[in-house]
């Protein structure tokens, strides 16, 4: 992360002021020294205060826009052309792809004057250093993926990449999103970051743990609950997450998990997910735990027990160690260094040069790191500006807009939009103890509706409406802002009692399984 | 005279990994300040990372194994709760195979405790279904 050096950052979909917040400071203090930031959101965040540009598609164009960009770049002969016909592959394809997207067909799709489209692929381009940072705005769509493919051909396109101040950064929502992923928690991929269809890697793990690992793919999220619809999913263990709240379309959520044989919850609370359980047991949290998190740049650091857990609570793994022990598989582990010493005898590739020991001084150290001597690795795809026999090439992969799959009409006239507000955590079972006296700015949930909106349907602020879609229905407070655009709506998940997921839609990217929580056609209706 | 302490931590929260000093006094926190030594926050701290410990010691925490019999929950020791999920899981595999089993990981659980769950699921239970949050 380094957005100090950076001199242009495109920040799309991240509300980064709420959601990163010590993140967006040093966002906004590189802009007071000359770091152009241009922000790419539906809705005028915080972050447009300290940005050059603000473009404010409309919710899910942010391909018919990025396309456009390109367009733009490649008519303007703006792009990298050393960079792109020693390292990029599909040139020509892209380039009749983003044919389809002049300035003017953009700007009637995203909303966004076709000038703003032009200065914006501009002054990316032609930046010496331009970093991308986005959130979920980018893959909490059905084509998420697809988002995702299109900044990269951003910035391959550009050569913004491998270079210091330049890259693709997606802000992790979760402290150890990375390291989860990494340690293979993933249907498809084993611990160090290895593919499951990597036989060799796969031996070698069984080896060393006296298993067979099944070599077929496993099931995402959204599999499972596919599973569960069908009846074939019969138990499911959940640790530590509380889905029946942050899962898209909540009572269909409900029904699934009551349609399980058995459901183990592991947590610090009786959560709403807790509650449907077949057994509950009390883990260990931050703060009572060793052991260590993966940070959004690939740092390792360590956490520490700093007080004692409540009652009879254990750590995560000693549990799940005693059921595998009961279950004719001892894990012997007594400390969670032990634990980490395995991981990195299983991947030395990346956290080889890693101990404890090390970690205690050097305080953080980013993977790949792979033996004691190394300092750890700051810049990756650097290897993407070598010449002659260490070329490396990365392909294009052109894309195409779609418009999400339940757009406004005349019955539900409203897109409605969800993300996260600054104070609350995901599903606020932990902040909602923050003390009474800590002054904050939102108690309780709000839809937040443009002032043109909010005269048209009578609206006061503060006014309590009924929000519907075709899922569902929710009373909520009105916040009258024109942080949003009229016709677009924004809700939070924080609180419970107005469980904005009844709402959004149970509609996945079809190879992340994420679902499109930011779009779903809702209406309003004043109480009466 | 209390026990006053001082833990150098990672925050919990999200995911840019702010180091942060834990006070405490008596085995309770007091205060949590930003790290000035740590790399990616440089002793700032955000709400949630400064205030956002009280949940720790709340009375509202889970503090023995539950067993929902007849709809109602009953505490259990942690043998009786590990042996009952156990067989119920050996019984579910040795029936249905263990892809009838899947897992939600946990994206704020620390490293350690993400690797034994992925084990736990392919070693022990036999199938790759497991995912987590990380996806939202």
């Amino acid at each position: 992360m380094d957005v100090e050096k950076a001199d242009v950052l495109l920040l799309i979909g991240s509300n980064t002021a709420d959601a990163h917040p010590i993140i967006a400071n040093r966002m906004k203090k590189a802009a007071k020294k000359g770091l152009k930031i241009i922000v790419i959101d539906p809705r005028k965040i915080s972050m447009t205060k300290s940005a050059e540009m603000h473009l404010p598609l409309k919710v899910g164009s942010d391909i018919a826009l990025m396309n456009s960009m390109m367009n733009v770049i490649i008519e303007n002969k703006w792009y990298n052309e050393d960079f792109v016909t020693q390292t990029a592959l599909n040139f020509e394809e892209l380039k009749q792809h983003v044919a389809n997207y002049p300035p003017a067909t953009a700007e009637v799709i995203t909303g966004v004057p076709q000038e703003d489209i032009i200065e914006a692929a501009r002054l990316y381009a032609q930046a010496d250093r331009a970093l991308i940072c986005y959130t979920l705005g980018i893959t909490e769509h059905h084509c998420g993926v697809n988002n995702v493919f299109d900044i990269a051909n951003m910035a391959l396109i550009t050569g913004h990449i491998g270079r210091e101040g330049t890259g693709i950064m997606p802000l992790r929502g979760q402290n150890n999103v990375q390291g989860a992923g990494d340690m293979g928690c993933l249907p498809n991929q084993l611990p160090g970051g290895i593919p499951l269809a990597d036989e060799p890697y796969r031996n070698k793990i069984e080896k060393m743990w006296g298993r067979e690992i099944n070599p077929d793919v496993g099931k995402t999220q959204t599999g499972m609950l596919e599973k569960m619809e069908d009846g074939s999913m019969k138990a499911l263990y959940v640790i530590g997450e509380n889905p029946i709240v942050a899962d898209v379309h909540q009572n269909h959520t409900t029904e699934l998990f009551k349609k399980l044989d058995f459901l183990v919850v592991q947590d610090l609370f009786m959560t709403e997910t807790a509650l449907l359980a077949d057994v509950v047991l009390p883990a260990k949290g931050w703060a009572e735990v060793e052991g260590t998190y993966t940070n959004t740049d690939r740092r390792i650091q360590r956490v520490r027990k700093a007080v004692p857990a409540p009652g009879n609570a254990l750590d995560d793994w000693k549990i799940l160690c005693g059921i595998s022990e009961r279950m004719g598989y001892p894990m012997d582990y007594d400390s969670a260094e032990n634990i980490w010493n395995e991981v990195r005898e299983v991947a030395p590739h990346l956290y080889g040069g890693m101990p404890y020991e090390r970690l205690d001084r050097e305080l953080s150290l980013q993977y790949p790191c792979p033996d004691e001597k190394h300092p750890g690795t700051a810049l990756i795809h650097q290897e993407l500006h070598a010449k002659g026999a260490d070329r490396q090439t990365a392909p294009f992969t052109p894309v195409d807009y779609t418009a999400p799959v339940e757009m406004p009409d005349e019955e539900y006239p409203f897109t409605l939009t969800t993300g996260r507000r600054y104070e609350p955590y995901n599903t606020h079972t932990q902040t909602k103890y923050y003390p009474d006296t800590l002054k904050r700015k939102q108690f309780e949930e709000t839809v937040d509706i443009h002032p043109v909106d909010a005269e048209r349907l009578s609206l006061a602020d503060g006014e309590y409406v009924r929000v519907s879609s075709r899922r569902g229905e929710v009373t909520v407070k009105t916040r009258v802002t024109e942080e949003v655009q009229p016709d677009l709506v924004f809700m939070s998940f924080h609180w419970n009692e107005v469980p904005t997921n009844v709402l959004t839609i149970n509609e996945f990217d079809p190879i992340s399984g994420t679902a499109e929580y930011k779009a779903c056609a809702v209406k309003i209706e004043k109480l009466t | 005279m209390p026990v006053k302490n001082q833990i150098e931590t990672t925050c919990g929260y999200c995911g840019t990994g702010c180091g942060l000093t834990i006070e405490t006094e008596d085995d309770r926190i007091i205060r949590v300040r930003g790290n000035k030594s740590a790399p990616v926050n440089q002793g700032q701290t955000c709400i949630k990372g400064a205030f956002g410990y009280h949940y720790i010691h709340s009375e509202d925490r889970l503090t023995a194994p539950l067993i929902k019999k007849n709809g109602e929950f009953i505490k259990a020791s942690w043998d009786e709760a590990m042996t009952f999920i156990a067989n119920k899981l050996t019984q579910i595999k040795e029936q249905f195979s263990g892809d009838a089993f899947s897992m939600f990981a946990c994206a704020r659980a620390t490293n350690e405790v993400n690797y034994v769950t992925q084990k736990f699921t392919r070693a022990v239970m036999g199938t790759n279904n497991i995912d987590g949050c990380n996806r939202t």
